[in-house]
């Protein structure tokens, strides 16, 4: 893409071509960085949601003046002269004038009102709606609206896409659930199974996920976008959502259990554990369920519980995670460090990520995988800091497929 | 018989249900691009390809990674 925009500079200086994106992420921000990174300034749309049902990415549509579409698979070899003759050939106009839609946001009453009807369609098109044009607190009604339509028809994969795409919107947002996060993957993957060759849904996935099912790093080009952006003079596009671990990891082509040797913090049990549910510990494994012999990646976040006025005591050694796969199965990191905020106390959550390989021979069913936290927490503003140990149970869904 | 407001609705609603199947837009040379209303990535603002009717429009659907 950033061929195309070297190719047509003039072009589009001239006002002879017009370039426009429609980014295919869940992140929209990023494509933001990234088009400041490559110092490409064209008007792009945001289609999280796969509105426009394209299996792949990256996609180059050639579009007459018109509004008519005249090549969906230009050359990628000699774009100057693609370009070129696109922008010099003179298209006849349709014998009907496609009608030009007014550029403004669906009406949500009309098509809640829609709802009315019970299809599965009218459910999607409201779901989706709220997802894009009604704002983080309204993502609820997106969900319920998308589960209205997945209910009606559970093999529809748009509405268990966009369902998934809603679930991790809410998991960013102020208004986030228990167990958002595992509710996108899980929709996600329900979606996949409809269609296995949906790459869009496909990479939604892998971008969360286990190295051995990854086809690049996905979000490695961050940080050298931004030191290039800086050592222009310029301030990088700030990430509402910073990418995680599974988003930089490169891709494996093999699984190896990682520090053998580490020593366990805990081993014998004697910090006394946190009865109070000082830190809220969520699980989200990726994907959601496992063949036998396959991996997947887990992510833990750690929130301090606002119900009680926990916070983070950053005064004191940094956070440790472990975790104690039983025997078969294997992880490739056992021990976590997290470190402190640099404020005396803070609210983060902070995460932790690793992989594991279920056995072979794994049967159908359930694995569970214990872990422990070990975490300085205070209580209240004026209150007590504590060291406390959190025990929690990873469960990872071993499928009946070899 | 149709009242305004009822026409209104109805226009908005053909609008609203018009350029996909099954919640996905069709794609095809020689048609029309669907029409599509998305977010701006910049504002947020609506967005639709019909805003550059009368140009040469190179579309690149796309993800930055």
């Amino acid at each position: 893409m950033p061929g195309w925009h070297e190719a047509t500079k003039e072009l589009q200086a001239d006002g002879r071509v017009t370039m426009v994106g429609i980014i295919q992420e869940q992140h929209p921000q990023r494509a933001r960085l990234f088009m400041q990174w490559k110092q490409m300034g064209w008007p792009i749309m945001v289609d999280a949601r796969n509105e426009l049902g394209v299996a792949v990415v990256p996609k180059t549509i050639l579009i007459d003046e018109h509004g008519i579409i005249r090549d969906m698979r230009p050359p990628r070899r000699g774009i100057t002269e693609v370009a070129e003759a696109f922008a010099s050939r003179s298209f006849e106009p349709p014998g009907v004038a496609p009608v030009a839609a007014t550029a403004a946001p669906p009406d949500l009453r009309v098509l809640s009102e829609a709802t009315a009807a019970g299809t599965v369609d009218a459910w999607r098109r409201y779901a989706g709606a709220l997802v894009d044009w009604a704002g983080p607190e309204r993502l609820g009604d997106a969900v319920e609206a998308y589960t209205r339509a997945v209910e009606l028809e559970p093999d529809d994969g748009p509405a268990q896409f966009g369902l998934g795409v809603a679930f991790r919107r809410r998991f960013d947002s102020e208004y986030r659930h228990p167990g958002d996060f595992q509710s996108a993957v899980d929709h996600w993957g329900r979606a996949l199974s409809i269609d296995p060759n949906q790459y869009i849904r496909r990479r939604r996935i892998q971008q969360y996920g286990p190295r051995l099912d990854k086809p690049y790093p996905f979000y490695d080009w961050v940080p050298r976008a931004r030191a290039d952006i800086v050592s222009r003079g310029e301030t990088p596009w700030p990430l509402p959502v910073e990418p995680s671990g599974a988003e930089f990891a490169r891709p494996a082509r093999t699984f190896s259990a990682g520090d053998p040797d580490a020593p366990e913090p805990d081993r014998d049990d004697r910090i006394r554990h946190d009865a109070r549910g000082f830190i809220l510990a969520r699980t989200t494994v990726v994907p959601s369920e496992a063949k036998p012999g396959a991996t997947v990646r887990v992510h833990l976040d750690f929130r301090p519980n606002g119900a009680i006025g926990a916070h983070w005591n950053n005064e004191a050694e940094p956070m440790q995670v472990w975790v104690s796969p039983p025997v078969g199965l294997a992880v490739d990191r056992r021990s976590h460090t997290v470190e402190n905020a640099p404020a005396a106390t803070s609210l983060e959550t902070r995460t932790v990520e690793f992989e594991v390989q279920v056995p072979p021979g794994a049967a159908p069913g359930t694995i569970t995988l214990p872990a422990y936290a070990l975490y300085n927490v205070c209580e209240g503003l004026d209150g007590t800091c504590l060291y406390r140990r959190g025990d929690f149970e990873i469960e990872i869904r071993v499928s009946g497929e070899h | 018989m149709s009242t305004p407001q009822t026409l209104v609705a109805a226009t908005a609603l053909a609008a609203a249900l018009s350029p996909t199947v099954g919640g996905a837009a069709r794609l095809q040379e020689g048609e029309p691009f669907p029409d599509l209303v998305l977010p701006s990535m910049t504002d947020g603002r609506p967005m639709s390809l019909a805003d550059f009717r009368g140009r040469k429009v190179i579309l690149h659907v796309f993800a930055s990674w």
